[in-house]
């Protein structure tokens, strides 16, 4: 592929827990613990993964929407990582976010035409006249009708306003979209018109994704390349085909074999892997593998050595003791993948 | 209108609880709303009845008339029956229904949160059931909520007893919202949305343990949900409900192999993600939204969002028609002369 419009290295995202102003902090919580992944332009990243996986914090980190601890975060040339001030709000031209909650993410008392006209202004985009034009392009392409321009996001359903919402995120001609479950909030067929808008305008502009949900069934539909987070870590990334045809780490196997399937026939339950608990803390990261503790098939060394994120086959990359350094895996999970 | 059994007591087992034509209208500053229009089903003792839709079908507001907790006013149950045991709820009188509902028949909520009192902790929340229904003391109140958590999978049950709802995860929460509900050993259990804020692997343990009480204890469950794979999962018999009506209704394997309303048909194919869709084609889509209520006219309310639709769909809707021995029904002019005569109703 070609050279990838995002580089993120080794990123980290820790925050203090207490300490207050000068005080030395109780502890940290370690959000997000070293993720790398580049995204190649014009694809889409997801990552998949449970609350307080890291997935939300990973993309505000990359939004810069909160402070990185460490690592970079390449776009294209830019080291967006390390701009600050005017720098920083200029490049934001170039990559925008999609919130998951559409009606959180719209002032309630600016009309949608506005919404949209205010991030025009703010990233100064083109000459001012040119811009009510703008306006109403972004309005058609994102499937409004022009005289919906005046109406207030109450006006609107859940699907509408993320209309609005996209069309707000596109102003500028950005080339890297940020989506935080931008369809979580939205009835299932609404889902599907909002996934099938944002794969039409990918395809009409040339749009990078990094697509954050814990919905597989989303992530399966929309993604090229697929990483699954656990406590603040990557423990598994390949492409689409590769990761729902073979699932690895036995996470991915868990989270897969979670989800319900749309077969009756397939209510086996003895098929399916069954965690226990909870996720642990992100504040007591447990040595060893993040997920020894809920893994069906871990082992003593699981509980003591961190298995590094390797690749073990084309593309595939996975974090697992329990798999081998030719993608074989030396445990038996039987999982109904739906 | 549906023409049901009529001669109680004659028929081999009847249902444990039984709706008939339950309609609910809502004063409202811009007119009266008809929530829910003709709602008819059964349950039978054990079952897992499904009723899938999208936000403002009605599925709660069935639940809500079912616990009689529709607010009165602006709330009215205008026509219909429900039947619970045989007991006809709408004659009960508060305190009766008070015996009830929470006793016989409970219920879980979408939000564990919203739903437990922070300033009590979570025995006393499960005690105070059993104590006002069972009429236990307070010891043996306690002890029914230690064997209820524990029923329910929670760790060191006789210790977390005294934690408060604070100190437990959403999963947790949903487990000791299940245990309150199942303490009085209910005949029905309604379960609104019970994993929409959880996790999948967490969704998945709260759908097995509900299972598993269930065909321990024989409780039937009324699962809502917006989720046709929690359907598939869960669910014996599904009812898909539309702008407040039950639109199609049959065995879950039989609706989800062959679906018959195109509303139904729809939203199975618009799951993203499933074995069958390719990657890059665009998903099904049901263009549009819900009509508000107040939009609802004498037609069908799907029809401007229907890819099937015809002229006579906005004028009127046909009789219910019923197939496969009555064990399904559509409510759809495109199978309304598939039905057996003299079972459906000659329009």
């Amino acid at each position: 592929m070609n050279k990838p419009l995002l580089e993120v290295q080794d990123l980290r995202v820790h925050f203090p827990i207490g300490g207050g102003l000068i005080g030395k902090p109780r502890a940290w919580v370690r959000a997000v613990d070293g993720v790398s992944f580049s995204v190649p332009r014009g694809t889409t990243f997801g990552i998949v993964g449970e609350s307080g996986s890291g997935k939300s914090t990973t993309a505000l980190a990359v939004m810069r929407l909160v402070r990185h601890t460490g690592g970079s975060i390449r776009l294209d040339d830019d080291d967006i990582g390390t701009l600050e001030g005017d720098a920083l709000r200029q490049a934001r031209r170039r990559f925008q976010m999609v919130f998951q909650d559409p009606y959180a993410s719209l002032n309630p008392r600016k009309r949608a035409g506005d919404a949209v006209r205010e991030a025009l202004d703010l990233m100064a985009y083109g000459e001012p006249q040119a811009r009510p034009a703008r306006v109403a392009e972004l309005f058609a392409q994102c499937g409004l009708r022009p005289e919906q321009q005046r109406l207030f996001p109450h006006q609107f359903s859940g699907g509408q306003r993320q209309r609005i919402v996209l069309a707000r995120a596109l102003a500028a001609n950005p080339e890297l979209l940020v989506c935080d479950e931008p369809v979580s909030a939205l009835d299932v067929a609404i889902q599907a018109q909002i996934l099938n808008l944002m794969q039409r305008l990918q395809k009409a502009l040339g749009l990078t994704y990094l697509f954050i949900s814990h919905d597989l069934g989303v992530i399966r539909h929309m993604c090229d390349q697929v990483a699954v987070m656990y406590l603040g870590v990557i423990v598994e990334q390949a492409d689409r085909e590769s990761l729902f045809a073979r699932p690895l780490h036995p996470y991915t196997l868990a989270l897969w074999s979670a989800a319900p399937s749309f077969d009756p026939a397939a209510r086996g339950r003895a098929q399916r892997i069954r965690l226990q608990g909870d996720p642990p803390s992100p504040i007591d990261i447990p040595p060893g593998c993040r997920f020894a503790g809920r893994c069906p098939v871990a082992q003593a060394r699981c509980h003591t050595d961190a298995p590094l994120l390797r690749e073990v086959l084309p593309g595939h990359r996975i974090a697992c003791h329990r798999v081998s350094d030719n993608g074989k895996p030396d445990y038996e999970l039987a999982a109904t993948i739906g | 209108m549906t023409a049901r059994d009529p001669m109680p007591g004659t028929s081999q087992e009847s249902p444990l609880l039984e709706v008939d034509g339950l309609s609910v209208e809502f004063q409202t500053r811009d007119g009266v709303a008809r929530v829910l229009e003709s709602i008819s089903f059964s349950l039978a003792r054990g079952q897992t009845l499904g009723v899938v839709g999208e936000s403002g079908c009605g599925k709660s507001m069935t639940a809500l008339a079912l616990m009689r907790l529709i607010p009165q006013p602006p709330g009215r149950i205008v026509a219909g029956q429900m039947r619970f045991e045989g007991i006809d709820l709408l004659g009960l009188s508060d305190a009766a229904m008070r015996e009830v509902r929470g006793n016989r028949v409970s219920m879980i909520f979408q939000e564990p949160m919203t739903s437990l009192n922070p300033v009590f902790n979570v025995g006393e929340q499960i005690a105070e059931a059993v104590r006002l229904h069972q009429r236990l003391d307070r010891r043996a109140a306690r002890e029914r909520a230690i064997e209820m958590l524990e029923a329910v999978g929670i760790p060191a049950a006789r210790k977390r007893v005294d934690d408060y709802p604070h100190q437990f995860s959403g999963g947790m929460r949903q487990r000791v919202m299940i245990a309150m509900a199942l303490a009085c050993n209910p005949s029905v259990l309604i379960a609104d949305e019970p994993t929409t804020a959880l996790d999948v692997t967490v969704q998945a343990q709260i759908f097995d343990l509900i299972s598993d009480l269930r065909s321990r204890t024989g409780t039937a469950v009324i699962l809502i949900t917006h989720d046709m794979g929690a359907i598939a999962e869960m669910a014996d018999r599904v009812a898909v409900m539309y702008a407040g009506r039950i639109v199609e209704e049959g065995s879950t394997a039989d609706v989800l192999a062959n679906p018959l309303h195109p509303y139904t048909r729809g939203l199975i194919a618009c799951a993203p993600g499933r074995r069958t869709a390719t990657h890059g084609e665009p998903l099904e889509e049901i263009s549009g939204t819900v009509p508000s209520l107040l939009e609802r006219g004498a037609g069908c309310a799907f029809a401007d969002r229907c890819r099937e639709v015809m002229p006579k769909c906005r004028i009127g809707l046909p009789a219910e028609t019923r197939l496969a021995q009555g064990k399904r029904r559509v409510l759809c002019w495109l199978h309304a002369d598939a039905s057996v005569p003299g079972a459906g109703g000659a329009s």
